[in-house]
């Protein structure tokens, strides 16, 4: 076996040109399959991140067509201390009309621990103006309303609801959340305040959620559900309201398997090939091997060592390049506004298993060279010299 | 003496629809440490018949015994265990590893057969090229050495597990008359000194004429066979 090891190398590395060029197609094919895989994993992340980064991920709805439901220290309590949860934060919303100068609009009023609620939505960050309200009458509104009907820091609006209560708010901030809809109609203040505009003590209409790993949020949904029993509440997740958005993903990963394949079936035909070639190459020595009692098996892996070899080697060097090519990537392809266009993303288990996969593949491909080694005589080998 | 390789009734046909036969009923036994010559005409029968002794092939009929035992039965892997610790082979060309230096392919069939090199491996082996005279290129590449030095290489790898049988076919053909002198007494150095037996197929009438036997090989069957006394 240590024989068949050192014959394999001493052949690779005496045929230079031939190693170098084989090394070089398998390093090609493994970095541009981790490229491609770590450029598709940042694009879904920062697609994804987009998408939700700033929204609930996992919600406690009312069940049914309940439109409140109690508020429960206790089952806030265990949401705070799980794991799987990066934020948890309680809301009060209400649909209710804004009136300003005569004209009335539907606005979103929302009532929020901002505390917590900056965990999910950043308001401290996303302020454009002004501060976060401190005061049960002070309210943030949206860059979009503010603008369109010339409102500022300090001035008041009035907010009319559907029960006919009329309630003045000053605004003590304006954010802009990117998001043209949200600051256009939503009214966001303390959530004591919103309650009182509307009556409702104790009552919540949602707990928002945002959790670690947003692709298990179905299955920590479900957990959260299961533990909950409190039958007045449900709980909604974001992959279910964001299938076709999951479905756009799923897509995209199948297409950048089956790159993926298609690059390694190359590479695997190339080690194959020229790993034929090197078994005629090298039929003399084998030959003379055979004479001198090296059993067929280990001659075959004088070949599967090579394949074993090269594989190793190329995977190495690729998965170094193929990251080095996904860094040099995210650093200068800039999208206008100057940020990378795809963020540098790397899964090291995705790495390691296009390397280990590179290496499995370039031992398969050694197999048949290896096994046309049995039929070689070493009778036909010494009569032709 | 004890016969150390038995050939009894051994026929070889070539070919499937074409049918050649090259040998004929070939009975021949060789006894322990003695050095015997092949001779015979070109297309005569003798490499067939060496690789028939040699395991490298089968004989369409009759037997192999080789130290006693029937190879008949013997499957590929035995095969190569008993080239490997039995047999030592030197072919017209050296077949050296050109990947490997003059120490290495030297050691390669010890190689094959154990799993580390041990200290007296390596003393042997450089006993070897002493007595063959290729101590001062034992590091180098082999294929940067002469022709000569070479084939010593391939002397020496043939002796390295010690086997009882060395069977040479036309070792020296590619060489220059004085240096084949040389390589003769080197190989009837060694078979006195080791006690190995030497089987030889050569052209040349000289070195036959150094044998204790010669056996002569016409048209696929033995035409003569003479011993020396001792
Ligand atoms: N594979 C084969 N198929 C058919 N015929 C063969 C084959 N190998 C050898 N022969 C024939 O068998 C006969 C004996 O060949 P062999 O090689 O044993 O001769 P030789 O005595 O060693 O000759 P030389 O001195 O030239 O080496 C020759 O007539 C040759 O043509
Ligand atoms: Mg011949």
């Amino acid at each position: 076996m240590r024989l068949a090891f050192s014959i394999a190398y001493r052949f690779l590395k005496s045929n230079k040109g031939q190693t170098d060029l084989i090394l070089i197609g398998i390093i090609i094919g493994v970095s541009v399959q981790i490229f491609i895989g770590s450029l598709i994993d940042g694009l879904q992340i920062s697609l994804v991140d987009k998408t939700i980064g700033n929204a609930s991920q996992i919600t406690i709805v009312p069940a049914g067509k309940d439109k409140y439901f109690l508020e429960d220290r206790a089952l806030l309590d265990t949401l705070k201390t799980n794991d799987n949860l990066t934020a948890v934060s309680e809301s009060y919303d209400n649909s209710a009309f804004i009136n300003i100068n005569g004209d009335t609009y539907p606005i979103l009023l929302r009532g929020l621990e901002f505390e917590d609620a900056n965990m999910i939505y950043e308001f401290s960050d996303k302020l454009i103006e002004g501060n976060i309200p401190q005061l049960q009458n002070e309210t943030l509104i949206g860059a979009t309303l503010a603008t369109d009907n010339n409102l500022k820091i300090g001035d008041e609006i009035e907010i009319l609801t559907p029960e006919g209560v009329n309630q003045r708010l000053k605004i003590s901030g304006i954010f802009d959340l990117k998001v043209s809809n949200l600051n256009k109609t939503w009214i966001v203040m303390p959530i004591e305040g919103a309650r009182a505009i509307f009556v409702n003590d104790n009552q919540l209409t949602s707990i928002e959620m945002q959790v670690s790993d947003v692709f298990k949020a179905d299955t920590i949904a479900e957990e959260i559900k299961n533990n909950l029993n409190n039958s007045s509440v449900d709980v909604v997740n974001w992959k279910e309201e964001n299938e076709e958005l999951l479905s756009g993903l799923s897509g995209q990963s199948a297409s950048s398997i089956m790159i993926q394949v298609f690059v390694l079936l190359a590479v695997l035909l190339g080690i194959s090939s020229v790993l034929a070639i090197s078994v005629v190459q090298k039929s003399k020595q084998l030959g003379i091997l055979k004479a001198m009692g090296i059993k067929d098996n280990q001659a075959s892996f004088i070949f599967l060592f090579q394949g074993l070899i090269l594989g190793t080697v190329g995977a190495i060097l690729g998965s170094i390049f193929g990251v080095l090519l996904t860094y040099i990537f995210s650093i200068f392809v800039k999208s206008p506004d100057g940020t990378s266009l795809v963020p540098f993303y790397l899964d090291y288990k995705f790495i390691g298993m296009s390397a280990l996969i590179a290496i499995v593949a370039s031992m398969i491909a050694a197999l048949i060279p290896a096994r046309n080694t049995s039929k070689l005589n070493p009778i036909e080998v010494i009569k032709n010299g | 003496m004890a016969k150390i390789l038995k050939l009894m009734d051994i026929n070889k046909v070539y070919g499937d629809k074409i049918k050649t036969q090259v040998l004929f009923d070939i009975n021949l036994d060789f006894e322990e440490s003695t050095f015997n010559s092949i001779i015979g005409e070109s297309g005569s029968g003798k490499s067939t018949l060496m690789n028939i002794m040699g395991t490298l092939d089968r004989a369409t009929s009759g037997d192999v015994e080789i130290n006693g035992i029937n190879i008949s039965n013997m499957n590929k892997n035995e095969l190569a265990v008993l080239r490997n610790e039995f047999i030592g082979f030197i072919f017209q060309f050296h077949y050296l590893l050109p990947e490997f230096t003059v120490m290495e392919n030297i050691l390669i069939p010890y190689r094959i057969k154990n799993k580390n090199i041990t200290k007296e491996a390596i003393s042997r082996a450089e006993e070897l090229m002493e007595i063959v005279g290729i101590s001062k290129v034992k590091n180098n590449k082999a294929t940067d050495i002469s022709g000569g030095q070479q084939q010593r290489t391939a002397i020496a790898r043939a002796l390295i597990n010690e086997p009882k049988i060395v069977l040479g076919d036309e070792p020296t053909g590619n060489l220059d008359s004085s240096t084949t002198e040389i390589v003769y007494d080197l190989l009837r150095d060694i078979n006195q000194r080791y006690k190995t037996t030497f089987i030889i197929i050569t052209h040349d009438k000289r070195v036959a004429e150094k044998a204790d036997r010669i056996i002569e090989i016409k048209d696929g069957r033995i035409e003569m066979d003479i011993s020396r006394k001792i």
